[in-house]
């Protein structure tokens, strides 16, 4: 897999365009639930997570699921899914701790992210930058320099922060 | 599965005293003429409620009105207008807010929401996908609105609520509607009118999808509205720190409601409220649905008296109400915000009837025996303990339940300084310090002395002049401003004066009104990035590219004007008389910072703003012409 779709919590504004611009993309229905990536609100605290498909090595879900329809495509590491194959039992759902995939009641079958054939509606619409789309390397050195920050104790200001 | 374009297609009427409910289908011609939002409730309101009812009876309608772009994927179109007639003016009260509930509702399968009758004993609400239910609420009244939220969250996850707190269910005049736990449909006492109709909570879910006329042309406006917001000069400043911005250059003008408009700008203000002040207590950004500004902050209160306060807040508003009206302290005003939510009230409102009890305990007209205690401007405590009195109605805080103008009768000579226009408080501005089309606004509003229904969309809070008569303000802008901004040529020569460099505020005025009633009816937030660049041409194509009704962009302006009219003449139904539309007389006859308003002039300008409406210049009364050009003239 060499780009990744990270999300940046922190930035996150909770304003939902990512779900809408997933749900128009995908269904041409302006409907948030059907969108593949969901906003998680903890409204009461002021936070807000948008949880998608993290597209794991090894995915709970692959092996939760009794159709066996989930693999994962040696090609772009990405999770799919044959849809043609899923009877909509939701056991995947119940096993992703990432509250990843989401039911399409309009198909009645499980769904998840397939970044948009790499080009991620969601990225394109988020007005913060908590939803990025880049490659291996970039998303390590983002790692790199949170850390060195964490460890420097100026956590915060690294650049395009907000925390 | 909703089958028409952009619009869920109905409207839901529930009448709470024998439980029965209508579903309406939306007309296309009804759609055209009033769009959503203001514009289904203006017409609801004055076709169904009966002239001269009291606001608090069972015969007043409550109107839920969705703006038709809520739930598309388009700028901050979020917002959900909230109408009834006001017991607190007695007039068109309407009140307008964002975050979820609108999306859900359209979700659920309906643009507006219309409650009948009173229930007999509490209840609420539950609206799923086209199904509705009246579900008993014992259990929830008395509760803040705080508590009733976990209840109702944790029973229907993922549900959005409107409720009332204590002050809804106790009948305070501008109690309010709450939409979660930090919004609210505050303004004119929307929430007493649920208190009436003993209906605590609306709890709605949908999941049923709105389908776009062209998915493609969605996108395309979508995109295009985007940049023009993100290039506005004021974007930036609202993106890094929201609505406060107007508060400091104000404060500098000396145009602050400071201790009940006494003052125009408190000493310590700059100070006290200064930006890295208030930045240090809030981090993060909050945003309503689809919206790319995210004006809202979550404030944290670390150290102190009121230490463990978490909660959105520090919009101008409450923060300057509370603030500088009533002279408290920035983190007292966190905690007087957090009251005001859980009890459910306007904190425009009860900030401005306690700055006048304040003033009369000064003045001597109320005693430390009425209260229970001293008063006095900046004292914290007292002034939290006086909005517990009015939200419980104990004591004094009864009388001041029945909101400023009501309240001021009471008291020998309290009328001067009771601050409200129409029997709504004035918040924030002292259109004294700085005449503008924004201090016009206040007296032509529709709703009362209140600053949320005209702005000029390119006001320019540099310059502070008064040049020409009351007539006109500083434009003080380049040529590219003036052609950027979304306005019939024709027009915009008459509003603009790139000579003189000046705006005319009556003409202005009423194009703003148009504009803001326009943005109410479709949805989309009123924000100066959002007014500045959004405008009749690309709302046009936005409305037709998601409901597939053609439309002109004149045709979208005369339907927010049509509403505008339907309002006022449910207004001068409801007995408003021509007398009303005046400030306080202090305004006239006392200066702060070496300024007065002039009555007579004043008076010339509304004057022109009534003709520009094409109304009557000494009554106000809509014109035949006028009506007959909107197609009302069977209501004059």
């Amino acid at each position: 897999m060499n780009k990744h779709l990270i999300i940046d919590s922190v930035k996150c504004t909770g304003c939902g365009l990512c779900e809408l611009a997933c749900a128009i993309n995908k269904t041409g229905q302006c409907q948030p639930y059907l969108a593949r990536i969901k906003i998680w609100r903890e409204e009461t605290r002021g936070i807000f997570v948008p949880m998608t498909c993290q597209h794991c090595d090894n995915p709970p879900c692959a092996s939760a699921c009794l159709m066996n329809v989930i693999t994962k495509d040696p090609a772009t590491g990405l999770t799919i899914r044959r849809l043609e194959g899923c009877i909509g039992c939701r056991a995947c759902q119940l096993a992703c701790p990432f509250e990843g995939c989401s039911y399409d009641y309009l198909q009645e079958v499980i769904v998840n992210c397939d970044h948009c054939g790499g080009n991620p509606e969601c990225v394109k619409y988020c007005p913060t930058g908590a939803l990025r789309y880049i490659s291996t390397a970039e998303a390590l050195d983002l790692e790199r320099s949170a850390e060195a920050a964490r460890r420097c104790g100026i956590a915060g200001l690294v650049k395009g922060d907000r925390r | 599965m909703s089958k028409s374009r952009g619009y869920a297609g109905q409207i839901l009427e529930v009448n709470l005293s024998n439980r029965d409910s209508k579903r309406n289908e939306l007309a296309t011609k009804f759609c055209r003429e009033y769009l959503g939002g203001i514009g289904f409730n203006a017409k609801l309101i004055s076709d169904e409620v009966p002239a001269g009812i009291d606001a608090l009876s069972p015969e007043n309608i409550l109107v839920f009105g969705v703006g038709t772009m809520v739930g598309s994927i388009f700028p901050t179109a979020s917002r959900t207008e909230v109408s009834a007639k006001s017991p607190l003016t007695g007039l068109f009260g309407t009140s307008n807010s964002g975050m979820f509930f609108g999306t859900q509702l359209k979700n659920a399968g309906f643009d507006a929401l219309v409650i009948k009758g009173r229930a007999e004993k509490p209840v609420y609400l539950f609206i799923e996908d086209g199904e509705l239910s009246v579900q008993d609420a014992s259990r929830l009244w008395g509760k803040d609105s705080w508590e009733t939220l976990d209840i109702l969250r944790k029973q229907y996850p993922a549900a959005e609520v409107a409720l009332i707190g204590p002050a809804g269910e106790n009948l305070v005049r501008f109690a309010c509607i709450e939409n979660g736990y930090y919004d609210a449909w505050a303004r004119t006492g929307l929430g007493a009118v649920m208190g009436s109709k003993n209906l605590k909570a609306i709890v709605v879910r949908g999941t049923q999808g709105i389908t776009p006329h062209s998915v493609e042309g969605l996108l395309k406006v979508t995109g295009k509205a985007r940049q023009l917001i993100e290039s506005s000069p004021f974007f930036k400043p609202f993106k890094s720190y929201g609505s406060m911005n107007a508060a400091m250059p104000y404060g500098s003008f000396k145009a602050l409601n400071a201790n009940n408009f006494s003052q125009g700008c408190l000493p310590d203000w700059k100070e006290d409220f200064a930006r890295p002040k208030v930045e240090e207590l809030t981090h993060g950004h909050i945003a309503c649905q689809s919206c790319i500004i995210a004006c809202a902050h979550w404030v944290e209160i670390k150290a102190g008296k009121y230490q463990g306060l978490r909660m959105k807040d520090m919009e101008v508003t409450p923060t300057v109400s509370f603030g500088s009206g009533c002279g408290m302290s920035l983190e007292a005003t966190v905690k007087a915000a957090e009251m005001g939510q859980r009890y459910g009230m306007d904190m425009a409102s009860v900030a401005g009837v306690m700055a006048m009890a304040i003033e009369l305990f000064n003045r001597g007209i109320i005693s430390q025996e009425d209260v229970g205690y001293d008063l006095s401007f900046g004292d914290d405590d007292a002034i939290l303990r006086l909005m517990d009195d009015i939200a419980r109605r104990q004591g004094l805080g009864a009388v001041l339940a029945e909101g400023t103008m009501r309240a001021a009768q009471q008291f020998a000579g309290g009328e001067a300084s009771a601050m409200h226009v129409k029997g709504l408080e004035i918040p924030m501005i002292d259109p004294r310090g700085r005449w503008s089309t924004w201090s016009l606004g206040i007296l032509t509003n529709i709703r009362g002395g209140d600053h949320l229904r005209c702005r000029n969309p390119i006001e320019n809070l540099r310059f502070n002049e008064n040049k020409h008569d009351f007539q006109k303000e500083r434009f003080g802008y380049d040529r590219k401003m003036y052609e950027s901004l979304d306005m019939p040529d024709e027009l915009k020569a008459q509003a603009i004066d790139l000579e003189n460099d000046t705006v005319d505020i009556a003409i202005m005025s009423r194009w703003a009104e148009d504009l803001i009633n326009l943005f109410n009816s479709v949805g989309v937030c009123i924000r100066p990035p959002v007014e500045h660049r959004i405008g009749p041409t690309i709302l046009a194509e936005a409305y037709t590219a998601f409901t597939g009704i053609k439309i002109s962009p004149i045709e979208l302006m005369q339907s927010a004007e049509r509403a505008w009219n339907l309002i006022k003449l449910f207004n001068l139904r409801e007995g408003e008389l021509p007398e009303d539309s005046k400030f306080p007389r202090r305004f006239y006859e006392e200066a702060v910072g070496g300024k007065n308003l002039d009555e007579a002039k004043v008076q010339e300008v509304l004057q022109q703003y009534y003709q520009v409406r094409g109304w009557d210049m000494l009554t106000g009364q809509p014109g035949e012409e006028k009506l007959r050009e909107l197609g009302l003239s069977n209501l004059s």
